[in-house]
Parts: structure tokens; C-alpha cells; sequence
């Protein structure tokens, strides 16, 4: 599947919607095929296992849970779109290797320890990154050292992409938050018992 | 509109404000309401007042990529993009796309534009502060740039009166450093800012204040006779007020001149020549390209505002050649384009608050605090010039503190429903100095589109400047500090120019001819119907917001304007 493809089809998952800048942006912007990685295309297996994935950061409870929210392919909508080349390798690796694990077969505990393992090998990267590129941006200019880099990794990004698409989509933000369109005031109040966060 | 380019008469105003934005807004009011005929020239798209404020209304889930900005709309506006999220679909449509009007950046320029009716006025920041007495005189002083030709008393009454129009909120302090003006009722502080603003006094003596801000907490006539209401406190101004709580020229000064029934507006029409009648030794009008049809139309006028933003108004003047000015009109004093300031900023620090679980907030706060500059200032001295100020405040966190959170699952999910804890934080924003080798030019052949030539920015932080961040990072730390906060973490990120979006100076006022482009009237030295009252009037920068000062001098030049049209002084 190329690239034209596989953003039809987030598109489809998203149930046709796609914006018409998006479809400008297909049409007239040569640089975007080339800021865009030709490994990132999801298989069918794939998508379940990121879909299992969103699902278990955040599962249906007595309130909606990722996938209930549309977050499995605003995930992957958001990684063509709003991601560069480094993640969308870095998310494709991932996604990847879990599927040679045979992720979607495993038991749910097994699945719950597989993504504990891979939140704590997140952090260690993520803490070595930090520290690797403070010392390159010392000696090195920040275009150069943007190019060096790897992508977040592949945790980091599902996790941050499935709170995002959940808690703003409508069924995360009406069921998780106390929701005001139009506060029309502001003011220091105490916290009620059970307050939830107000979102607007 | 309608106009027949062959009629010179049907072409023909008493005024042209080049620029609908901040300044050629009060412009425009100012020398309508005065009973002149106005022509204000735009060389953006039109947006009308709330009809075209289309993402206003919108919720959270109705934005396809939620806030975050594409690879694509990101490459498109390389530059805005400089600025952060606000190429995102919230917001971007009120940002230039750079890659049809590119710039040249001999050094990195962040020149971050708005190429549509109200300009930048849209999306500004809106903290109004005043000048105080020691901006003005503080270049003389110290022997940086040249002198203000004008001191706070001149530009006093015209600050009262633009506040009164525009609405600015705000608490009275009684400081010298940061003098009150008029103010509506200040937003109120949640209970860690009190405690921060109190502990500040008592380890410190240094003031805290809300920010004042030109958002109508109470509107009064004058803003309800405009179509203003009150701030919801939605904190979504970016988009477009669709109750015109905040000022811009679209809720304010444009409305105001539409009803004098003397202001007329050409959008898509861009400034490219200032026309210069040698014999009468004065301009006569301005040429402008529409950027569709790309038709040359001459327009004509007694006087002419220049509004464009500082650059841009410069770019005009230096693209304005004549036998008379082979420099570009008004340059006899190789000023124009020069001296380049902004203010500095994505410097300061952040902390974790203990305490106040219970205290929370209703509603959206689109304010911040202010900390006024209190460096070099009574008995404080430090190893470099001038001051700098600070904005920030306290929020408590939301659900996006769980990227950073271990853990997934059920619980994890109900935790972030939950408010999170209290985070304190400041930026600063730093006075540049004067320096006429920070300068803007246009290249001698590369073209837009429309056969403009290109700006090239060659302009940087000076050593007073980075000297100063250090002290904005290491204060910012020090005071969270004292207020009892933890794990307090900094930040110093050196940026170009521009990114402040308070670019000024590239046609500075001054007491003589051979060192400033314009007079104490804001009138181009030796081409007296040309006044020049946005940024790039600026003599020195201070280190509060500028948008208010820039009406105030415009304010006060278009009085002068009609006084001396009435006096024949301009003939």
C-alpha cells in the first residue's frame, strides 16, 4: 500500500472524513511525500493491535473507552499528518515488532505486562535521548541534530495520541469532565467532593 | 467597491491609511471621525467581524487533528509556524501563508504576519501596559540609539483616551514603574496567585498585578454602541470574538470609522509605491497591485497614513525611489529599515505547587499575571541596560499530565478526570536595545509575486540582551523559590528576532533630521503628509507590550494631522 492509500484509507476510518486542506495538501505538496516515511503503511493486523493498545490505556468502563471514542484511527490519521518522518518510523518499528510477537494472541495479562515492559523501555529511552541530545546540541546546530534523531518512541506515541484523541473527542470530554461551552465568568471556587476537571 | 481606475476624482480621498491592523484602525477612526475621507488599503483577504470568525463556535472534537498543527500547514507557513500552535485549524487562517510571501533572512528572522482585515489585531496578546516616564527618557539618558523628540506627559491624555475606547481591565498599583491608566474591573486571582503575589511583597517588595489586558470584563457605552459585550471567559480570542469582548480593529476602531460613513476599505490591494510629487515636494498618493487580478490602481490623497506593521512600512518607504529620495522616501537619514527591536522572550521558569487541593477555578481566565520590571530600576543596578517584565500564572494540570504518567487502564483513565496539581509558571519579556546595524533591506533583485522585492532581515540579540536572559531565567527561579515552590525547572530558549511579534523601529521618531525618519508628530521629516504611526515609529522598545503606545501615538498624529490640514500646513 503507498502513501496516497494508506491516508485514504485513515480517511475511510475515520468515516470519510477528511479535511479539504488535507486533500490540498495531497494535491499540491510535493515536499510532504518526501517528509513522509514509505515504511509507514498499517496492515490490518496492525490496526487491531494499535486498536488493542488505545483500548487498554484507556478501556471502556462505566464511561466510553478509546475505541467506543474513534481514537484507533485518529491515531493513525495524526501520525501521517502531524508526524515526521522519525516517528512514523519509530511507530511502524514498534508496531511491528509487536505484531512478530503475535501481540493480538497473547493473553490479556500477558498484553498488560508486554505494554508495562514497553512503557518502562520507553522511559529509558526517552531519559537517554534527553541526555544524548543535550550533549550533541552543544556541539552541534539543532537542524543537524533534528536530523540525527530518532523518533519518539513507539509507547510514547500511541500513549500520547490516545489521551489526546480521547479526551477531546466528544465521548471522552462529556463523559470524563464537566464540560462548559460558555463559562461566561471566571472565578476562584473550592472544590466540591468527586469534582471532576472542567473542560471547555 | 467599485472604482473606475481612469476617474483620478472617483480615486481621490482626503486620507489613505495604508494597513487595517492595530494602528491603521485607530487611523482610520481617528481622521474619519474628524471628518476626513478615508481609503484604507489592506493588502490581505477580507474578514468580516464575527461572520467570518467560522471556528469560533466550534467544539474541541469538531477540529480533525485537535489542536496540533499538520506537516503541511507547518511547511506552508514556515515562519508562523516559528510561533507555535497557531497554524493549527483553530486559528491558522488568521496566519500568512510565508511560502507566497517569502523573506530573506541573512540572520534568522521570525516574522510572523497576518495578511488580512485587522491584521494582527486579531490574534494579539492584548496586555496593555503604558509606557513610564523612564522609557522615554532612558536612550538620552544612557546614550544608547538617539532621544524620544516626545516624553510620557505628550503622549499622557492620548493614552486615557484610546484606553477608554479600546477597554482595557486592569488593577490600579500606583506604580512609577508601570502607571495606571483607565481601567474596566481587573479579573480576579486564583488562591495560589494571592499567595505568590503576597509572598513577593514580603521577601521581595516586588508588586504583582493581573494583567491588564483589553478584554471587556464590564463594557460600557462606548463598547456596546460598537456591538461589544462582555468576555464569556471561553479564553479562545484567537479565533475571533464572536461577542467582540476583546479590542481589535475589527470589534473597534474599523466599525467606529464605518459609521461616519467615511471610510471606504480595498482589501487584496497592496501598498507598493508611496507617490512622490517633487515640484510640490509632497506625496500625492499610493500605487497599489491587486494580489488576484494583479491591476495597478493609483489612489491620492492630502495625507497619507503608513500602518503596514514596522516592516512592511519600511519596505514602502525604501520602495518608494524618486529623483528626490533615491533611497526611499524619507531615507536622508539612512534610518529606514534600521534599528530593528522586538522584545525577548521564551525565557523563564516553571514549578510544581504543594498545597491548595482544593482550590480550583470556574471558567477561563484569557489573562495572565504581571510582574512589572523592577531591574535597573530605584536602587537596583545590574551589568547590563534596562529590564524586563514577566507573565505567567498558576492552572492546575490536565489530562495531558498522563503522557508523562506511569501506568494505563481503568484507573489511570479515572484519575484524569480529575483536576491535577497546581503548576506555577513565568516568562519573561525583555527590552532589546537600539542597534542601527539590526536592519531590514530589500534585496536588490529578488521579487515576489507581484514584483516586490523581497525584505532581507539581518538582525540579532545583542550582548545586553543575552545578558539579560540569564538574569530573567535565574530571577524567574529565584522568586518561584521563595514562593515555596518545587521542582522548580527553567528554561532559555534563544530565538531570532520577531518572535515577540513586537517588531518596531525601522522608521524611528527623533529630534533630528540626520539620525530619525519622522518628527514628534510621527510626520516623515522632510515629506510632511506622510506619517508613520505603527512600530516602526519606535525610538527605544521598553519591555511591556507595545499595541496600546502605537494607538496612542496614532491617536495623537492624526489629531495633529487634521489640525495641520485645517492650519493649510499641508498643501
Amino acid at each position: 500500500m503507498n502513501r496516497r492509500d494508506s491516508i485514504k484509507k485513515a480517511a475511510l476510518l475515520l468515516g470519510g472524513v477528511i479535511s479539504a486542506p488535507t486533500l490540498l495538501a495531497l494535491k499540491s505538496c510535493k515536499n510532504r511525500e518526501a517528509s513522509i516515511s514509505d515504511e509507514f503503511a498499517l496492515s490490518d493486523v496492525h490496526r487491531k493491535i494499535v486498536s488493542e493498545i488505545a483500548e487498554l490505556i484507556l478501556p471502556k468502563t462505566d464511561t466510553p473507552g478509546a475505541i467506543d471514542a474513534g481514537v484507533p484511527a485518529f491515531i493513525e490519521m495524526m501520525i501521517l499528518d502531524c508526524y515526521k518522518k522519525p516517528e512514523q518510523t519509530s511507530f511502524m518499528e514498534g508496531v511491528q515488532a509487536l505484531a512478530a510477537e503475535d501481540f493480538t494472541g497473547m493473553s490479556s495479562e500477558e498484553k498488560t505486562a508486554r505494554l508495562q515492559k514497553l512503557e518502562a523501555d520507553a522511559k529509558e529511552e526517552m531519559k537517554a535521548r534527553d541526555v544524548k541530545q543535550t550533549k550533541i546540541g552543544d556541539n552541534i546546530d539543532e537542524e543537524t541534530m533534528k536530523a540525527q534523531a530518532k523518533g519518539l518512541p513507539f509507547w510514547r506515541l500511541m500513549k500520547e495520541l490516545t489521551l489526546l484523541g480521547y479526551f477531546t473527542s466528544e465521548a471522552g470530554i462529556t463523559s470524563s469532565f464537566e464540560y462548559v461551552q460558555i463559562p461566561t465568568k471566571f472565578e476562584p471556587i473550592k472544590i466540591e467532593a468527586d469534582q471532576k476537571a472542567y473542560a471547555y | 467597491m467599485y472604482l473606475n481606475i481612469n476617474a483620478e476624482k472617483q480615486n481621490t480621498f482626503d486620507a489613505i491609511v495604508v494597513g487595517s491592523g492595530m494602528t491603521g484602525g485607530m487611523a482610520a477612526k481617528e481622521l474619519t471621525e474628524k471628518g476626513l475621507s478615508v481609503l484604507m488599503i489592506e493588502r490581505g483577504r477580507e474578514v468580516k467581524h464575527v461572520k467570518d470568525y467560522d471556528t469560533a463556535m466550534l467544539e474541541p472534537w469538531d477540529f480533525q487533528h485537535r489542536g496540533k498543527v499538520t506537516t503541511y500547514s507547518a511547511e506552508e507557513k514556515w515562519a508562523n509556524a516559528r510561533f507555535g500552535t497557531l497554524v493549527n485549524e483553530e486559528t491558522g487562517k488568521f496566519f500568512t501563508n510565508d511560502t507566497d510571501n517569502p523573506y530573506i533572512e541573512k540572520q534568522g528572522f521570525d516574522w510572523i504576519r497576518a495578511y488580512h482585515t485587522g491584521g494582527k489585531s486579531m490574534h494579539w496578546g492584548r496586555q496593555s501596559y503604558r509606557w513610564n516616564r523612564q522609557d522615554f527618557e532612558a536612550n538620552a539618558k544612557e546614550g544608547i540609539g538617539i532621544d524620544w523628540p516626545i516624553r510620557y506627559d505628550d503622549l499622557e491624555p492620548w493614552y486615557t483616551y484610546v484606553e477608554k475606547f479600546v477597554g482595557i481591565s486592569g488593577q490600579k498599583e500606583g506604580l512609577e514603574v508601570l502607571p495606571d491608566g483607565h481601567f474596566l474591573p481587573p479579573m480576579p486571582m486564583s488562591a495560589p496567585e494571592i499567595h505568590f503575589k503576597n509572598m513577593m511583597k514580603d521577601k521581595f517588595n516586588r508588586p504583582v498585578t493581573i494583567g491588564r489586558i483589553a478584554n471587556l470584563t464590564q463594557s460600557q457605552q462606548v463598547h456596546t454602541d460598537l456591538g461589544r459585550g462582555s468576555c464569556q471567559y471561553r479564553n479562545k480570542c484567537s479565533r475571533g470574538c464572536p461577542y467582540g469582548a476583546y479590542y481589535s480593529s475589527l470589534s473597534g476602531s474599523i466599525p467606529a470609522a464605518m459609521r461616519t460613513n467615511k471610510l471606504s476599505i480595498l482589501h487584496d490591494s497592496i501598498a507598493t509605491e508611496i507617490i512622490y510629487d517633487g515640484e510640490k515636494g509632497k506625496a500625492t498618493g499610493v500605487r497599489v497591485i491587486d494580489q488576484n487580478t494583479m491591476e495597478v490602481t493609483e489612489y491620492f490623497a492630502k495625507i497619507i497614513f503608513l500602518n503596514a506593521g514596522a516592516m512592511n512600512t519600511a519596505a514602502l518607504l525604501l520602495n518608494s525611489k524618486s529623483e528626490r529620495f533615491p533611497n526611499g522616501l524619507g531615507n536622508d537619514s539612512d534610518q529606514v529599515g534600521r534599528n530593528i527591536m522586538d522584545h525577548q522572550l521564551g525565557v523563564g521558569a516553571s514549578a510544581m505547587v504543594e498545597g491548595f487541593e482544593d482550590d480550583y477555578v470556574f471558567g477561563q481566565r484569557p489573562n495572565a499575571l504581571y510582574i512589572p520590571r523592577f531591574r535597573n530600576w530605584g536602587e537596583d543596578k545590574q551589568n547590563y541596560l534596562r529590564g524586563f517584565g514577566y507573565q505567567g500564572g498558576a492552572s492546575r494540570e490536565d489530562w495531558s499530565r498522563g503522557t508523562n504518567q506511569d501506568g494505563f487502564g481503568a484507573s489511570f483513565k479515572e484519575s484524569l478526570t480529575k483536576p491535577g496539581p497546581w503548576r506555577f509558571g513565568f516568562g519573561g519579556f525583555g527590552e532589546v536595545l537600539s542597534n542601527s546595524e539590526n536592519r531590514m533591506y530589500l534585496d536588490p533583485d529578488k521579487k515576489d509575486k507581484w514584483g516586490v522585492p523581497l525584505i532581507v532581515f539581518d538582525a540579532a540579540f545583542g550582548e545586553n540582551e543575552l545578558a539579560m536572559r540569564k538574569d530573567i531565567e535565574n530571577s524567574c527561579a529565584e522568586m518561584l523559590e521563595a514562593a515555596g515552590f518545587k521542582n522548580i525547572s527553567t528554561y532559555n530558549r534563544v530565538t531570532h528576532l520577531g518572535l515577540g511579534i513586537h517588531e518596531m523601529g525601522t522608521a524611528r521618531m527623533g529630534r533630528e533630521e540626520k539620525t530619525s525618519v519622522l518628527n514628534a508628530f510621527n510626520q516623515v521629516h522632510a515629506c510632511k503628509n506622510v506619517f508613520v504611526t505603527d512600530g516602526a515609529a519606535m525610538t527605544s522598545a521598553s519591555c511591556v507590550n507595545p499595541s496600546i503606545t502605537y494607538m496612542a501615538l496614532t491617536a495623537r498624529a492624526a489629531d495633529f494631522a487634521v489640525s495641520e490640514l485645517k492650519k493649510m500646513n499641508l498643501q
